[in-house]
Formats: structure tokens, C-alpha cells, sequence
């Protein structure tokens, strides 16, 4: 590139030039040169050189800011969809998985030697054995994210090793269980005694860190999502500026050239200028479309799973509290109250007590058209419908809620009438199987902004290849046509 | 036609200066770049959060507070009083920073502020005399006399939401109600329990707590919705806080000599934004 010269003085004559007489030197005066350097005259092919450096700069200009801004949206996509994300997203299973165990220890302990009611004991151990290998690799997730983060890696281990305790003691009040032998309903009390402390340990202790850990690691992904996308949205006004500076240089160029050579066009310059035009245009809608993404990702996809992922975890809990209700009775109150707090995070609507939640439950549920009355997880889904097929699948959701409170009253009733043989019965059976309806239509939800996560991350992605050719062949392309356009005119003055 | 292109140049350097300082800002406006911190606490509530003589505060809020402040990196921090009705326009109004107040987390108040931790959940549990052999849970006030402060609605938990029989015995305040209590003028106190073990912790030996929890009140630290940063720090000081042994320190030392079974480790977080 030709070394920055000083622009003429205002008025200087112009060199004699190829245009020969007649051709009125149109140079306008320059911006004023900088102090202290001294000015200097300057001729035809040293201005064309120093036009066509600067369109060449211009160029460079707009391929780093391109590829910078593309750079931003890659590591984005890479963090929220593929490493981060995701894992987050099973740490969120870790609560999940440990609530569960602990319900089912509840079950094996209320079912005792009977056989016939709901799936049965054998089966309930089998589930604690399953959740405590999901419980297993969750943790591993969790501690993989937790690397780099002094508090959440203590938090990491301090599960592991509550968990280990845990595990014993539902061994011990399990085998306790089965060699008292006794029939469905509450064991004996130094059962039940040894299970408070599991119940405690995992309620009190294990669960909330859990939860914590996948508050904390979610920061990891608020925090890419905020710095990369706010950088994507930055970097496409930088690749707009600069495509539109690097086209008014050429343009500025092509002027030039046709005043001093008497040339209409310069079809090599004209083409580097549209080569520029296409390759802001497309770079501009392209980070367009990752900005938007990358909110899709973010905000349809991860949030609300996390979220939902988070009701369904407290779900189990509930289903849990249930089984602990029947099991001790002398805590029933307790786990009574438990169950509504959890339920009023799930569901809000006011009401200090299950009767009058019930009531509220079913009012807010039959009523809900467009804009739900209602606060919790489930409150702030209902508000905010964004997907297709959303709102069908959050009417579902609420529907197959509403009939799980239904049957969790019937249980409650039946304690209160003293017939608890009734309420286990129901407690196994038909609430079970309402549970499990409003689990799976919660499932389907979260699947449901699963898949626009995996969209929306498959789309960014895709609209990011061939970037990387794309993006140095257009700026490759746009200096060789620059050159091409004033080679000829400088050898003029060979 | 120089004059224009030497324009752009320079406005495209401009907007990269620009750019370059400001990628990844934008976000809002967090407590965590303050100077100073304001927080807002209880002037009035023995144990938790109390103006002294002195007119400082004492009290487990309080050092919560201080204790998080100082994990924020914040020096210099000052106490105001935050009034349970105000608390939600103090923060809206940005003129308290963040309330360590038995600052109980609910959804409603969720839709106006938002909410760090909660650094500890209490519970409603019930006050009777430590001769007291009758009581052992709720159900167990049946026919026996309760304290009912005027203007605190944990009464109601009791008899309207529990539709326990108890006798109303209304008094001005909870310091009467522990009065009333040793001399037998009603059978049993209920609140949440740290308040229960505040206004006990000073008292001799001749009250105790029941230590059946009905309700989770989980106390939580307000601040201003949206300062999600904020809040993720607030959270994280207090996971600290557990972990490095000063909640349980704290704990013992506000609350030990009542008896109460206190939790000692982290509360499950109300996760922030």
C-alpha cells in the first residue's frame, strides 16, 4: 500500500495529467493536514494509490469486523447449544433424580409386606435404583461445570458425600422395613425414625444444593447469551458501517477515475463495489439471524426448560410428601404444609390452606383463556406463549394439574375419615396414575422448548457455514477487483 | 470529495473505538457497581434485626447483611430501617440497596422485586412454658389459649387455616404475649420461630419452643428487579456463608439458648431474574 500522504494544499495546481487540456482539475480542498508535518504536492497516481489503499483498508476493515462478530456468534452457539447448555440442563435431572429416590424409599417403607397395591414394593426399589445412577452421572455433570468455581466445587462434593450418607440410611431403614414385615400403612416407629433423618438429609440438606447447582451453572449461560449476543448485535452495526464506508470509497473512487480518465465506468471497480454491497448486505442479515437465534435459544428454549425442569423436579417432591403424609403421621402436619408451599411455587394462587388452594387451582385453571390469573412455574408459562403448539400443551399441563390436586384431596379426606387403608390404596393408585399423567404432560412441554432449542441452535449453526469461505473469498475477491480497476490507470504513467 | 472520505474514515474509527470499549455492556444497572451499599433491616425485632441504644443495629440480620456486604467487596455500608410495608417501594425507588428484613418471599412480592437467597427458612412453630407437657404440635392447642397479636396474622394460621380451637387472647404486642406466657395468662405463643427464639434469647430458661414446624418462611434478601448479577453474588456470599461456617455460628449465637432446632445448611435458592 502507498505510504499516507499529506492531501495538497488548498489551490495547489495540479499535475499535469494524461486527460490533456480542457479537463478542469476537480479537487476539492482536503481535510487540513496535520500540524507539524510538511505538506507536500501530490500526484495523479499517488492519489489513485491512496484511494485505492483505502478501499483496500476499508475492505480489510469490513472482513475483521465480519469475522470477529461471526466469532462472537460461534462461541455463543457453541457454549448455550452444545457445551454449557446442555449440561445445565442436566444438572437439572440431578434434582430430579434424588427427590425421587427418597419418594420411592417412602413408598417401599408405606407398602411394606403387601403385595397388589399400585406397582407394588419391587418396583419401588427398582426405581431408587435407577434414579440413584441418573443422581450418579448428574453429579458428574455438575461437577464438570462446577471446574474453575471454588464454592460450587464444595457444594459438588458436599452432595457427593450426603449422598453416600443417604444411601445408607435407606438401606438401613429399608431392611429394618422388611424384617418388621408389617402391613401397608406407617412403619414401626424406629423405621419411620430412621428414615426421618434419610428424609431430612436429602429434604433439608441434599436438594437444596442441587437445586442451587443448577441456578449456579445456569449463570454460565446467562452470561454467554448476554456478552455474545449483545457483541453480535454490536459487531452487525460495526459490518454495516464498514460496508457502507468501504462502498462510498469505491464509489469516491470510481468518481475520481472517471473525472481524470474521461472513463464512464471501471467495470472491475463497479464489481468490487457490488461484491462489497452483497457481502455487507448478506454478513448484516446473517448476524441478524444468529442475534435472533441465539434470543430463541436462549429465551424460548433454555429459560423455560430450566424452569419447567425445575417445576417438575418440585413436582416429584410433592408426589414424595404424599407418601410421607401417609407414612408418619405424627409429622402429617408438616408434610401437609410442605406439599402446599410446594405447590403454590408450582401453581400461586392465594389461600393459606389445601381447601382453599384446591378451590383456587380449579378456579384459575377452568378460567385460564389468554392471560393466566395465576403466579408459580406454571403461571409464568402460561404467560408467556412463544411456540406453536404452546398453549394447547400448557392447557394439558394445567388440566392434568388440576386433576392431581383433585386426587390429592380425595387422599386427604380419607385420613381425615380415619380410613388411611383407602387413602395408601388411593394414594398408590389412581393419584399415582394422575401424577404420572401431569408428569408426562410436563414432559411433553419442556420437550416441546427442547426441540425449539435444538432448532434454533441447528439454525444458527447452519446459517453459519460456509462462512468461513464465504466471508475471505468475498474480501479476496473485492481487493483483487479493486486492484484490477486501477492497475490499468496507473500503468498509464509507466 | 477528500473531505467526505476523510468523514468516514474517521467515523469508522469512531464507531470502532466505540465498540470496542462497549462489547458485551449494555447489561442493567447492578448494586455490584456501587460505591457504597444502603440496606434496608427491621429497627424492631429482638434477635433479627434491633436499633440499639447506640442507635446501631444488632441482631442474625444484621450480621448476615454485613457479612454479605463485605463478600460483595463493599467497605463501606450503613443500616436504615426498612418498614414492612415500605419495602417493596424502597427498593423500587432505589433508595435501599437490598433488605435483610424477615423479608418472607412470596410470589406476589416476586412480581415486584426480586429476591436473593432465602439465607434462612423459618418456620412457624409454637412458644409454651418449659413446663409445658401437653403440646406437642399444633392440634395440640385445642382448647388451650393463644396469643393473638393485633395487626400479625400468624393467629390465623392456627385457627382459620388449621381450624384448631384455640382462645384468642389478643394483645399490642409479641414482648406482652411472652409476659402473658410466664404468667399463665395464655398457654402458648405462635410465630415464625426465629422471631420466637429473638424475643426468647434474651429470657431466662422457663420458656420453650415446641419444635413443630407448620409453615416455611423463607427469609429472603430483597433487591431491585432485574439486578440479576446482583443477586447471583448475593446468593453466591451466602452459599459461602454456610460453607465457611458463619451461618452456623451466627446461628448459635442469636438463636442457640431457645432450643429450636435450627437448619445448618444452605436454604434451597429462589433463583434470581
Amino acid at each position: 500500500m502507498s505510504t499516507p500522504v499529506t492531501a495538497p494544499p488548498a489551490g495547489a495546481a495540479p499535475a499535469p495529467t494524461p486527460a490533456g487540456p480542457g479537463a478542469t482539475p476537480a479537487v476539492p480542498p482536503a481535510a487540513p493536514p496535520p500540524a507539524g508535518r510538511p505538506r507536500r504536492r501530490r500526484t495523479v497516481p499517488s492519489r489513485i494509490r491512496l484511494l485505492a489503499g483505502v478501499g483496500v483498508a476499508a475492505v480489510a476493515l469490513l472482513f475483521t469486523a465480519t469475522a470477529l462478530t461471526i466469532g462472537n456468534a460461534r462461541d455463543g452457539l457453541q457454549v448455550i447449544g452444545h457445551d454449557a447448555g446442555p449440561q445445565v440442563v442436566a444438572t437439572a435431572d440431578l434434582y430430579f433424580a434424588l427427590s425421587d429416590m427418597d419418594a420411592q424409599v417412602a413408598n417401599v417403607l408405606l407398602i411394606g409386606r403387601e403385595v397388589g397395591l399400585g406397582k407394588g414394593r419391587q418396583e419401588a426399589l427398582n426405581r431408587y435404583d435407577q434414579r440413584r445412577a441418573e443422581a450418579s452421572r448428574a453429579v458428574l455433570q455438575a461437577a464438570e461445570l462446577a471446574i474453575g468455581d471454588g464454592t460450587e466445587q464444595m457444594t459438588v462434593r458436599s452432595v457427593l458425600d450426603g449422598l453416600g450418607r443417604y444411601e445408607r440410611l435407606a438401606a438401613q431403614a429399608i431392611l429394618l422395613d422388611e424384617q418388621a414385615g408389617h402391613p401397608a400403612g406407617p412403619p414401626p416407629q424406629r423405621v419411620i425414625d430412621l428414615y426421618r433423618q434419610a428424609t431430612d438429609l436429602m429434604r433439608l440438606d441434599l436438594l437444596p444444593k442441587a437445586y442451587n447447582l443448577t441456578l449456579d451453572s445456569g449463570t454460565i449461560v446467562r452470561k454467554t447469551y448476554e456478552e455474545e449476543s449483545s457483541a453480535v448485535t454490536t459487531g452487525r452495526g460495526l459490518v454495516i458501517v464498514a460496508g457502507f464506508g468501504t462502498i462510498l470509497v469505491l464509489v469516491g473512487l470510481q468518481v475520481y477515475l472517471a473525472r481524470r480518465f474521461r472513463r464512464v465506468t471501471n467495470p472491475a471497480l463497479v464489481a468490487a463495489t457490488v461484491a462489497v454491497a452483497v457481502l455487507t448486505v448478506s454478513a448484516a442479515s446473517l448476524l441478524t439471524t444468529e442475534a435472533a437465534e441465539l434470543r430463541m435459544a436462549n429465551d424460548d428454549g433454555f429459560t423455560s426448560v430450566l424452569a419447567l425442569s425445575r417445576a417438575r423436579a418440585i413436582g416429584n417432591t410433592m408426589h414424595g410428601d404424599q407418601s410421607r403424609y401417609l407414612l408418619d403421621p405424627e409429622r402429617a402436619d408438616t408434610y401437609e404444609q410442605v406439599y402446599l408451599d410446594k405447590s403454590q411455587s408450582v401453581l400461586y394462587t392465594p389461600g393459606g390452606n389445601l381447601e382453599k388452594y384446591y378451590a383456587g387451582v380449579d378456579k384459575a385453571v377452568g378460567g385460564y383463556r389468554d392471560r393466566p390469573d395465576f403466579l408459580g412455574f406454571l403461571g409464568a408459562e402460561a404467560a408467556n406463549i412463544t411456540l406453536p403448539g404452546q398453549r394447547a400443551a400448557v392447557r394439558e399441563v394445567l388440566g392434568d394439574y388440576r386433576d392431581f390436586q383433585f386426587q390429592d384431596r380425595a387422599m386427604r379426606l380419607d385420613v381425615q375419615r380415619d380410613q388411611v387403608r383407602s387413602a395408601i390404596a388411593l394414594r398408590m393408585g389412581p393419584l399415582a396414575g394422575a401424577f404420572e399423567n401431569y408428569d408426562k404432560e410436563l414432559v411433553g412441554l419442556i420437550d416441546l422448548h427442547k426441540d425449539a432449542f435444538d432448532q434454533a441452535i441447528r439454525d444458527g449453526d447452519d446459517a453459519l457455514s460456509g462462512w468461513d469461505l464465504i466471508l475471505p473469498g468475498a474480501a479476496v475477491l473485492a481487493v483483487l477487483l479493486i486492484l484490477a480497476g486501477v492497475a490499468p490507470r496507473l500503468s498509464e504513467y509507466r | 470529495m477528500k473531505n467526505k472520505l476523510t468523514g468516514v474514515a474517521v467515523a469508522l474509527a469512531l464507531v470502532l473505538a466505540a465498540t470496542g470499549c462497549g462489547l458485551g455492556g449494555g447489561a442493567q444497572a447492578s448494586i455490584l457497581d456501587k460505591e457504597t451499599l444502603t440496606i434496608g433491616v427491621k429497627p424492631d425485632q429482638p434477635g433479627l434485626g434491633l436499633r440499639n441504644a447506640n442507635g446501631g443495629y444488632e441482631g442474625f440480620d444484621i450480621d448476615v447483611a454485613a457479612y454479605v456486604a463485605r463478600k460483595l467487596g463493599f467497605t463501606d455500608f450503613r443500616f436504615v430501617p426498612a418498614p414492612s410495608a415500605q419495602r417493596e417501594n424502597l427498593l423500587r425507588q432505589h433508595r435501599v440497596d437490598l433488605i435483610f428484613a424477615t423479608y418472607s418471599i412470596t410470589p406476589e412480592r416476586k412480581t415486584k422485586v426480586d429476591f436473593a437467597g432465602p439465607y434462612y427458612v423459618a418456620h412457624q412453630d409454637t412458644l409454651v412454658r418449659a413446663a409445658e407437657t401437653g403440646i406437642d404440635n399444633v392440634r395440640d392447642l385445642r382448647g388451650r389459649s393463644l396469643c393473638q397479636v393485633t395487626g400479625s396474622n400468624s393467629w390465623r394460621r392456627v385457627s382459620e387455616e388449621r381450624k384448631v380451637a384455640v382462645r384468642l387472647v389478643e394483645t399490642a404486642s409479641y414482648s406482652e404475649c411472652l409476659d402473658k406466657l410466664k404468667d399463665g395468662s395464655v398457654d402458648a405463643v405462635s410465630t415464625d420461630d426465629l422471631i420466637l427464639a429473638g424475643f426468647a434469647g434474651t429470657e431466662d430458661r422457663s420458656i420453650k419452643i415446641v419444635n413443630a414446624p407448620f409453615s416455611d418462611e423463607r427469609y429472603g434478601v430483597g433487591i431491585a428487579k432485574g439486578d440479576v448479577d446482583g443477586c447471583e453474588a448475593v446468593n453466591k456470599a451466602i452459599t459461602e456463608m454456610y460453607q465457611d461456617g458463619t451461618a452456623k455460628k451466627l446461628l448459635e449465637k442469636w438463636f442457640g439458648p431457645t432450643g429450636l432446632n435450627l437448619t445448618l445448611t444452605v436454604p434451597q435458592f429462589e433463583g434470581c431474574g
